[in-house]
């Protein structure tokens, strides 16, 4: 069987995951990769990669590349989700699709319009404890959900505080909206979003209150009060000002409740699964995802999260931004 | 037992410090009564009395440099809260003049941009209600010095704003690091006032750099904000400390962390170069009910830490998932 040929483009904190990952990938091949960065693409061609450009439009050339791994700040998403279109390349794109509601449908009718596969990155869904909700939810065994929490609280862009490692420095975009779309309700409230809309359907109702405790023009907390069309009613916290990590989904059904978490593992479990796995358990499901995204391409499957679910994510969040609560 | 007897040590040796020709600078250890600014304030008047701090009313201007680490606010303890220099600022218009120019200094550092850094740690919102500036070294205009630490010479930028300063002020904090550097506080406080963003390059010869920056600039004042200090984690200590010497207050900081300071290459140094004396008066509280409760590393967080940072530099991290 002829192995999918990928091309990565951004080398940046998840592209260099998926570089690690695209690598171990059972019928695919990472053919090539793009970025800004001479450092980076040189560490790529120490790894073996033949194939490295500075202008990902080169690599869209490539007649061994099927597919695309999009890593790029979310500013570049349309542009280069369009060109690679285009170029009738399939396309797995990073989280959140766009900055906004408009370029997010843009993405969408342009893999539409070139019939190319448009999966989105929310590696959630790849995590066996948060789909075993999913079948809980499906088997009735926790009976009507009536109330969801979904907390994900971390440091966000400015993550490595922990004293063992350096401070890396934070790209700049981080900290513009206008690349970003928003904070941390856009960067990671997305994946409670589409995990919450994948258990209990469309948002039909949320409210927000947005926190700014680092003084910028991001939120870099926030409170959603959102109802789900399955009459679930969800408090979703996500926020991007603390040096531990918290990742809970909590459900409280007529029948039973569930809490299922993800935490940081231990260092020295960490290290133990890095050298022998060459993943740590933290991103195992970053590779599950791609991997689903691979055998959707060579078994001509439509692939979930699809361009579609990302833009309706966006819409709520949108929605979520719109209707602000303000408490004193 | 053991404590009256390090006690009659610490008095014998204050006794004959003039007879044994050891020179020794006062070192205040305060008590931060309550967590209101003005407790905050307080504090720092009495650490300032204990060691007969002298304000010249005649002080134009004032810099003064915290410690503002990466994007870690005041809560994880290692960044100078803006709190603590707003009750300085107030301090230092009440026993000088409400007219003082005051300046707040940091520089570009490899992983942090003052730019954000000012904004995110609260200091333009200080700078805004105190009326202060906030000046980024790295925009400065500098002079070149060459200065010499041990065997190293080193061609330094000195920014025009130090320079012009009349009275220079370090805020540090107290970090305890598993590195070999051991401890962080005034000393290598000041290693931020270079101008120079990608300070790593220093990191080789780290104690002569350190001291070389703090023989070409020499700070007036240190006064540490140790209300809230990072260890293995961030404790409320309620201290503050105060000296003109920058690296008895390190002898004395380093004691507080539980590290011994003559095994720390920067102060040893320092002390060879005439930026102080390893000895000193203690004024106020004890240090060691300070000490009691520093948040110290055991011996396994010790060794864990110790590993990781052999992994990181023998090339191992990026296969362990460190870098």
């Amino acid at each position: 069987m002829k192995k999918v040929g990928l091309g990565l483009i951004g080398l940046g904190y998840v592209g260099k995951i998926h570089f690690q990952h695209s690598r171990k990938l059972d019928n695919a091949s990472l053919v090539a990769v793009s970025d800004l960065s001479k450092k980076a693409l040189k560490a790529a061609r120490n790894a073996g990669v033949k194939k490295t450009f500075t202008n990902y439009e080169q690599l869209l050339k490539d007649s061994d590349i099927d597919a695309v791994i999009i890593a790029l700040p979310t500013h570049l998403h349309l542009e280069c989700a369009r060109k690679a279109a285009e170029a009738k390349k399939d396309i797995f794109l990073e989280k959140p699709v766009a900055r906004n509601v408009t370029e997010a449908q843009e993405i969408v009718s342009c893999a539409q319009r070139n019939s190319v596969k448009l999966m989105i990155g929310y590696p959630l869904r790849f995590n066996r404890k948060f789909s075993e909700i999913k079948e809980k939810i499906k088997s009735g065994t926790l009976g009507d959900v009536k109330i969801a929490h979904a907390t994900y609280i971390s440091a966000g862009p400015f993550f490595q505080r922990t004293e063992s490692y350096s401070p890396i420095p934070v790209p700049e975009w981080w900290f513009k909206k206008e690349y970003t779309g928003g904070g941390a309700l856009i960067d990671i409230g997305s994946h409670m979003i589409n995990l919450l809309r994948w258990y209990f359907g469309e948002v039909k109702d949320i409210r927000s209150l947005l926190g700014y405790r680092f003084n910028m023009d991001l939120e870099d907390s926030a409170i959603c009060l959102a109802k789900f069309e399955s009459g679930t009613a969800a408090v979703i916290s996500v926020g991007w000002f603390s040096q531990k990590l918290f990742l809970e989904i909590n459900l409280h059904g007529s029948v039973n409740n569930i809490t299922v978490g993800r935490s940081r593992e231990n260092r020295l479990l960490t290290a133990v699964q890095m050298l022998t796995t060459g993943t740590s358990k933290f991103f195992q499901s970053h590779f599950a995802g791609l991997q689903y995204f691979v055998d959707c391409l060579i078994h001509d499957l439509p692939p979930s999260p699809s361009g579609e679910d990302g833009v309706r994510d966006l819409e709520a969040i949108s929605m979520a931004y719109e209707n602000q609560i303000h408490l004193d | 037992m053991q404590k009256d007897f390090k006690e009659f040590i610490k008095m014998y040796l204050m006794a004959n410090a003039h007879a044994r020709d050891i020179t020794m600078s006062l070192v205040s250890f305060t008590k931060i009564r309550g967590n209101t600014a003005n407790s905050i304030k307080q504090a720092i008047i009495e650490s300032l009395d204990l060691i007969k701090y002298p304000f010249k009313k005649e002080t134009k201007n004032v810099i003064i440099k915290p410690n503002m680490c990466y994007y870690w606010d005041y809560s994880t303890g290692h960044t100078t809260d803006p709190k603590f220099v707003a009750a300085l600022i107030d301090t230092i218009r009440e026993k000088i003049s409400p007219n003082t120019d005051i300046s707040i200094v940091e520089s570009d550092a490899s992983a942090m941009k003052c730019k954000y850094a000012f904004k995110m740690l609260g200091y333009e919102k200080l700078s805004k209600e105190y009326d202060v500036k906030l000046v980024n070294l790295s925009e400065d205009i500098c002079t070149k010095v060459d200065v010499k630490a041990g065997s190293q010479l080193f061609r330094l930028m000195v920014p025009q704003t130090i320079q012009k300063a009349d009275l220079k002020i370090n805020v540090p904090k107290i970090k305890y690091m598993t590195e070999k550097i051991k401890i962080t506080c005034a000393l290598k406080n000041i290693f931020g006032c270079n101008p120079y963003p990608r300070k790593f390059k220093y990191h080789p010869r780290l104690a002569e750099a350190i001291v070389a920056i703090n023989k070409a600039l020499k700070f007036n004042l240190c006064l540490i904000d140790g209300n809230i200090v990072s260890g293995v984690h961030p404790v409320r200590l309620g201290l503050v400390m105060a000296s003109k010497d920058p690296v008895a207050i390190d002898v004395a900081a380093a004691k507080i962390a539980g590290v011994n300071p003559s095994t720390i290459d920067y102060i040893q140094l320092a002390k060879k170069e005439g930026l102080g004396n390893m000895f000193f008066i203690p004024k106020g509280e004890s240090l060691e009910y300070f000490g009691a409760r520093y948040p110290r590393k055991s011996l396994q967080d010790k060794v864990i830490s110790k590993a990781f940072s052999l992994a990181v530099q023998v090339g191992l991290g990026k296969r362990l998932g460190l870098e």
